[in-house]
């Protein structure tokens, strides 16, 4: 596995390649993962994103970014959707979309918010709703090189239900102690629920993160009402700015 | 990412901004450190706050807001602005 | 260049609309997209002011209770964004370019183009000929209310025979040049002009 650099990539032009959907996998009830297949592809680095690209029969044609969810390890990579409501693409990628279908993506791009075990840690993750998806091809890039780094994850979701791979993350932090996870449910918690029930606040953070002289890697991915109140709380936490890496998409998600 | 969905546009992080910039940089500089003509201050390309991704990149410092570099792709061109920009470092 | 492949089942939002109402290329929305090219300014009324200007000189300027005392005129019309969503019949209330001119006592305009400045340091440009006749004004109600600051509030330009990118949000001056000058987006690739029936979206269209 590469270290993690750009300068040592050849600088290639991006170029749209066809993408052929293998598997979908339903996630829960908004939300699907897409398992897809490009021919030349090169392997990315766990946070990376893809440009997609869809073309109707008329010839118009929309374009969107997703995370990439899957590790480089995988054969095939995965993004993850959340159908948004009155959007224009996620309901045809988590409704309409069947295994065997076809659309262009672009990629993989982006170097900045990007991960792998050579970065070491401690990593300190905060997801709210599908922001999850970059964050967990960190977790499973971790996990599917064996690598112990220590590693926590605070993941704010409106309920149980919406929690995405819970059982896979469930099974993780079963098997490895160095990794913990907070689930905060803010909007609907099931019976003797213990965790915490609101909204990302400064205590959360203080209790899930580590502190700043552990000089962790911090990467924060939600709807940017969420990113940006948790990176001014990091701040006030007397975390370095640097140290924080966030990736927003609009008003939309958890 | 993971869904720049729903056609409102609120401020993002340059690193959504990649791809546009990959087009005219050829190389991904996401993670160049820029430095802001206005005010100095230097911060990651794809930390800078991001506007207008519908029309291309309008990319903002951190610290004064000013604008640091500008981009669109037409079906034509690709173009760049970058007077609010000192300096670039790969 | 290859097409791309169309992808099975996928359809623009593009719905049933009158022939001739929407321009190549647009689809209708219901929403209001919200674009901008830096942080929404929040402007207090009471610190606003509005101005005319010719060269160095201010031909005629507003406060923000000078400015609500002028003649007010209402219209109803469709609005289209080059990013392809038009919005139609909506409807903005406000003073029309005709009633500022008449306001400082011109009986025309005495350049042919104006540079449109707002808050935000944005700014667009516009031939006089597109603003007269009621062509344009500057619009402080959407559907009857205050324009919310996201929408360019408390005053933007309408000059909604262009392309949307011209309706500059959160306008303070209106600057009359002798000759055209690029704003913001037209020095970047935009069209200078854009009209949305010749699908003039960049230049080089």
């Amino acid at each position: 596995m590469r270290a993690i650099e750009t300068a040592a990539t050849p600088a290639r032009p991006l170029q749209w390649q066809q993408a052929h959907v293998v598997e979908i996998v339903v996630e829960t009830s908004r939300v699907k993962s897409l398992l897809l297949r490009v021919a030349s592809w090169q392997r990315h680095l766990p946070g990376q994103h893809v440009d997609i690209r869809l073309t109707a029969e008329d010839g118009y044609q929309a374009q969107r970014s997703y995370s990439i969810a899957s590790p480089p390890e995988d054969e095939l990579f995965a993004l993850t959707v959340e159908r948004v409501e009155n959007g224009e693409v996620s309901p045809y990628l988590v409704g309409d979309l069947r295994a065997g279908d076809r659309f262009e993506v672009r990629g993989p791009i982006g170097g900045y918010f990007v991960w792998t075990v050579e970065a070491g840690g401690p990593l300190c993750l905060i997801a709210g709703g599908s922001g999850i998806a970059p964050l967990m091809a960190m977790l499973r890039h971790r996990d599917r090189r064996k690598v112990h780094i220590p590693a926590s994850l605070l993941y704010s979701s409106r309920s149980l239900d919406d929690v995405i791979y819970r059982n896979e993350l469930d099974t993780m932090t079963r098997c490895d102690t160095n990794l913990r996870v907070v689930y905060t449910l803010t909007r609907k918690q099931p019976e003797g629920w213990l965790g915490p029930r609101r909204r990302i606040d400064k205590a959360l953070l203080a209790e899930a993160c580590y502190s700043p002289d552990q000089n962790p890697k911090i990467f924060v991915c939600g709807p940017t009402s969420l990113v940006e109140e948790v990176a001014r709380m990091l701040v006030e936490l007397e975390h370095e700015p640097q140290t924080i890496k966030t990736e927003r998409f609009g008003p939309s998600g958890a | 990412m993971t869904g720049t969905e729903n056609g409102s546009d609120v401020v993002l992080d340059g690193n959504a901004a990649a791809g546009l910039l990959q087009e005219i940089f050829v190389s991904d500089i996401t993670s160049a450190q820029i430095q802001c003509a206005a005010c100095g201050s230097v911060a990651a390309v794809g930390s800078l706050r991001l506007y207008a991704i519908q029309m291309g990149a309008v990319l903002r410092c951190r610290h004064c807001e000013g604008i640091v570099m500008r981009a669109v792709h037409t079906p034509h061109d690709r173009w760049l602005e970058m007077t609010g920009t000192r300096s670039l470092r790969f | 260049m290859s097409k791309s492949p169309i992808s099975r089942g996928f359809k623009s939002r593009r719905q049933e609309t009158p022939k001739g109402r929407l321009p190549p290329g647009q689809y209708v929305t219901t929403d209001f997209p919200v674009l901008s090219a830096g942080p929404t300014p929040q402007i207090k009324v009471e610190n606003w002011t509005f101005a005319l200007e010719l060269g160095e000189a201010i031909v005629g300027e507003w406060n923000w209770a000078e400015f609500e005392a002028l003649p007010q005129a209402t219209i109803k019309t469709d609005i289209h964004c080059v990013t392809k969503w038009s919005k139609l019949d909506t409807t903005w209330q406000g003073v029309t370019f005709d009633n500022l001119l008449k306001a400082v006592g011109l009986a025309g305009p005495p350049a042919p183009y104006i540079m449109v400045h707002c808050d935000g340091a944005y700014t667009t440009n516009v031939p006089v000929a597109d603003l007269i006749d009621g062509q344009g004004m500057i619009a402080t109600r959407y559907e009857g209310l205050p324009i919310l600051p996201v929408h360019g509030g408390p005053a933007r330009l309408l000059v909604p025979h262009l392309y949307f990118w011209k309706s500059g949000k959160w306008v303070r001056r209106l600057r009359f040049m002798e000759k055209d000058e690029r704003g913001f987006w037209e020095s970047l690739g935009y069209h200078n002009y854009g009209d949305p029936w010749k699908e003039q979206r960049y230049e080089g269209d």
